[in-house]
């Protein structure tokens, strides 16, 4: 469809104009022609669109009384005809940003496509990334003009009725949706080529995304090892021989198993095995499987009075192409029962 | 090495993946010194303060005494 594309643009109280923090139980209004930044989003528009109204919400009314701001969103909607939402950009104010996500939202449920402008970790983000279109941002205010430059193609494209391409071509956050494509070159040339970019220092774009892991603080050191209990972790996939409780081998998601070791001095061969299958467990199984979680030497260490005491139970999974996602919730139901039973320190041996 | 990458804090290294607290080509007297060694390695990790990712070596001479927080 020809012409400039009608926009609606979503911004909160601060951003339209309203007030500060104060204002931010204000009710959702709705303006006619562009405020605030949403002048500089009709300059960089151009003739390519039209900001025909602005949509103005407090941070806390928005989220706190949904249906009614929704209401008032329909309402605009039905009274200006967009073509297109504009939401943000909302920075790192998650408030803000879920605000945005969520009139993002309603306006597609009405059949009007969106965008949005926030930085990548906002809640907004978080809670509805599989939904939104959104453009990524910094934390600060001096981006505004490279913001929107990023946000108009978009908004122009969505306005015009056409179908976004991949997000990192497009330039907006992925959602984490595949879609299939052909390739030219098969991936061992493609992978060839990342190869040869990486070793002359070009640049090259992976296919695969790394998951960001999350960054933790130390805990404190333990206080007294003499008197302290440490509990023993294999992610080496540690089972009484036979696994009898059928230990997943591999992408596991399901909870570490427990097993007792009260009373064991050492793990035997004869007695325990590792069937994880991401590596080869024949010398484990056949010479040692302390090898894999050293019993023998924490008994040692424990009659010597080093250790106050072993937990009487270890844990047992197999970290063989364990996901990320799978790992952490693992992680954290072994904390938490290790918390609760008051043990101080944990050795976790990986393979 | 990767768990230190990815933000584990407290890291010991261990011989190889395919028996990480040992080495089968040693005598069993030497091997289960070293399997000793390393998991006293593991037991200074845990009195030792750390900020960021550390790795702890485990010693080269067997170990006599017991670990004590320093």
């Amino acid at each position: 469809m020809a012409g400039p594309v009608r926009i609606i643009h979503y911004l909160n109280q601060f951003f339209g104009g309203v007030g500060g923090e104060e204002k931010a139980n204000a009710p959702v209004e709705a303006r006619e022609g562009p405020v605030g930044p949403g002048r500089a989003l009709q300059l960089a528009l151009g003739d390519q669109g039209t900001v025909v109204a602005t949509v103005i919400g407090g941070d806390n009314y928005v989220v706190e009384e949904q249906s009614t701001a929704v209401e008032a969103l329909e309402d605009a909607i039905t009274r200006f005809k967009p073509d297109v939402l504009v939401a943000g950009p909302a920075f790192d104010a998650g408030r803000y940003g879920l605000a945005c996500a969520l009139m993002c939202q309603a306006a597609q449920a009405k059949g009007v496509p969106s965008v949005a402008a926030m930085h990548p970790e906002n809640t907004g983000v978080l809670t509805l990334r599989k939904e939104l279109v959104v453009v990524s941002t910094g934390t600060e205010l001096a981006e505004m003009q490279s913001i929107l430059a990023r946000v108009v193609p978009l908004a122009v494209k969505l306005g015009q009725g056409q179908e976004l391409g991949p997000a990192l071509e497009e330039g907006y956050l992925p959602r984490g949706f595949r879609r299939q494509v052909i390739r030219e070159n098969t991936g061992a040339e493609r992978a060839i080529d990342m190869v040869e970019a990486r070793m002359a220092g070009r640049p090259f774009e992976s296919e695969v995304f790394r998951r960001d892991f999350d960054l933790v603080q130390a805990p404190p050191p333990v206080p007294d090892l003499s008197r302290a209990t440490l509990a023993l972790i294999s992610s080496g996939g540690l089972v009484p021989k036979g696994n009898p409780d059928r230990l997943e081998s591999g992408r596991t998601t399901e909870l570490a198993h427990k097993y007792s070791i009260a009373g064991l001095k050492e793990f035997t061969v004869e007695d325990w095995e590792c069937i994880h299958t991401g590596f080869h467990a024949g010398i484990v199984n056949a010479r040692d499987t302390n090898y894999v979680l050293p019993l023998r030497s924490m008994r040692e260490l424990e009659k010597r009075g080093d250790i106050g005491e072993i937990y009487p139970l270890f844990y047992s999974t197999a970290g063989n192409g364990m996901a990320v996602r799978a790992a952490r919730s693992i992680g954290e139901g072994i904390a938490r029962e290790l918390k609760e039973a008051k043990v101080d320190g944990v050795v976790l041996v990986a393979t | 090495m990767i768990p230190l990458s990815v933000g584990a804090h407290r890291v010991v290294q261990g011989i190889s993946v395919e028996h990480v607290c040992g080495e089968p080509e040693l005598s069993v007297e030497r091997d289960h010194d070293l399997m000793m060694r390393i998991t006293q390695a593991a037991l200074t990790a845990l009195v030792t303060k750390v900020d960021a990712p550390t790795l702890f070596e485990p010693s080269d001479e067997p170990m006599k005494e017991a670990v004590h927080a320093s």
